[in-house]
């Protein structure tokens, strides 16, 4: 219901004119399915083909380690190859058959393959399904550290963002948490311009950033291989592949054990996560708004924003 | 606007099709990058592709067809951890073919998508200023060392041996 509030609010306010400009549509399933449906997504062998080649780069280059000190090393996957060259492919002027068309049906496409990566970590979960039993509470409790976005709030006050900030921080704004907010909050206010922005950054950058992420944390956190495979499930399919890659580098032999994990976690957030935003998360940051805004919110310093209207 | 709102709740044989043909290009991209990275025998990885496949199907299937408010993500993650339950018939087969592809083949060939994909935000992207970049990336930072922290500790708390 959530979805579809969202979805009439998307079709009369949001989508531009220009272009047919449709940034957040891929959030619905029922409109991944028309573009499967219509274009015969199949068909559209530049796009498959130029994955191909750029997947046979990425696993020809392989994996570089970048030595920082002695101990410390920064791992650059192929996994980080392909994201980029995907985006430079998309953008380079020159490369012709690469564009909106094929964006879209990348875009389409993902929404299955989704499935594959998911049906791969459920086989994992299943083949260690007793230590998912035994790892119980840190797996449920460790749903609860995703609340610690809401620590973000000071500095989003104190860099002049006004009740943006509630819909910024109150959660990672992937699909599901945009949908929660704009639910609340209407389309054109401001909690939900925030989400807007939260959630179009992490789309160009989520995933690049929360691999370099992982890769120092894992090298200068000293925390516990279970809790690097539960943190990456962050509700989000594709930082959580971005997320699993070095920290299954990081402890080679425990690879079942990390994927049975990540993807436990995933599903954890899938679940339950949407359910905690809803009740503690949101509630938790507007009270903190509320209360910090008067002391230290700054003149609002918003540039007018694309989305206002 | 219509056009907008209404999907395709009618998915048809056509759909499945499409389906199928989409996660055939995606097995076979990804053997081959199994086969690269990994020297993994082409054969045993595409039939482990051929069954993530499969439960992709009949998750993305159940999603549409079946009168429950359910996604597609729960479906495939029922069916995956059944398949794969220790003492089922089928675990054994499932988890060795499966075992012979790569997570990090999935994810690389998965992220090109993406990367393309994500292409298209690009300008919506270039339009936001650098302060709410900064907030994104604590935000990011924040929701995966709070889980991590949070994960560890009761880890220790509970004793379990790293």
């Amino acid at each position: 219901m959530i979805n579809y509030n969202f979805q009439r609010n998307l079709g009369v306010d949001f989508i531009p004119d220009k272009n047919q400009d449709d940034h957040v549509e891929h959030i619905y399933r029922q409109k991944t399915d028309k573009r499967i449906l219509k274009k015969n997504p199949w068909r559209d062998y530049r796009l498959h083909g130029t994955v191909l080649i750029l997947v046979i780069i990425a696993e020809l280059i392989g994996t570089i380690k970048i030595p920082l000190t002695k101990d410390v090393a920064i791992t650059i996957m192929p996994l980080i190859y392909t994201i980029i060259l995907g985006l430079v492919f998309y953008l380079a002027k020159p490369i012709k058959w690469i564009q909106r068309k094929q964006a879209r049906i990348a875009e389409g496409a993902m929404m299955l393959f989704i499935g594959v990566l998911i049906a791969k970590l459920a086989v994992s979960s299943g083949q260690s399904i007793g230590l998912i039993f035994d790892m119980g509470p840190a797996l449920i409790l460790q749903e609860l550290g995703h609340l610690a976005t809401i620590l973000v709030l000071p500095i989003a006050l104190l860099l002049g963002f006004k009740k943006e900030s509630i819909g910024m921080t109150n959660s990672i704004g992937r699909e599901p948490n945009v949908a929660v907010v704009v639910d609340k909050y209407g389309f054109n206010s401001p909690e939900s311009r925030g989400v807007f922005a939260i959630f179009i950054i992490g789309t160009v950058i989520g995933t690049i950033f929360i691999s370099f992420l992982v890769t120092l944390s894992l090298s200068f956190l000293p925390l516990h291989p279970y809790a690097f495979a539960m943190a990456s499930g962050v509700g989000s399919a594709s930082m959580n592949a971005a997320a699993i890659g070095p920290t299954l580098a990081a402890f080679p032999g425990m690879e079942t054990q990390i994927e049975a994990f990540a993807g436990f976690s995933n599903l954890l957030s899938f679940c339950v996560g949407i359910y905690i935003v809803i009740f503690v998360a949101l509630p938790l940051t507007e009270r903190l708004y509320n209360w910090l805004e008067p002391k230290i919110g700054r003149d609002s310093i918003l540039p007018a924003k694309k989305e206002d209207d | 606007m219509v056009e907008l709102i209404d999907g395709s709740e009618n998915v048809s044989v056509h759909g499945i099709f499409n389906w199928i043909l989409l996660l055939t290009i995606f097995s076979i991209i990804t053997v081959v990058a199994n086969f690269i990275g990994y020297e993994h025998p082409i054969a045993d990885s595409l039939i482990g592709m051929a069954i993530l496949s499969l439960i992709t199907l009949a998750g993305v299937w159940m999603e549409r067809y079946l009168p429950l408010n359910i996604s597609s993500i729960i479906y495939i993650s029922v069916i995956g951890i059944a398949l794969a339950f220790p003492g089922m018939p089928t675990s054994e087969v499932v988890s060795y073919y499966v075992s012979q592809v790569e997570l990090l083949s999935i994810v690389t060939v998965f992220l090109a998508y993406v990367g393309i994909g994500m292409g298209k935000s690009w300008n919506e992207f270039k339009t936001l200023g650098s302060r709410a970049i900064i907030i994104t990336i604590l935000v990011i930072a924040s929701t995966y060392l709070g889980s991590a922290l949070v994960a560890h500790i009761v880890l220790v708390m509970t004793g379990v041996p790293a």
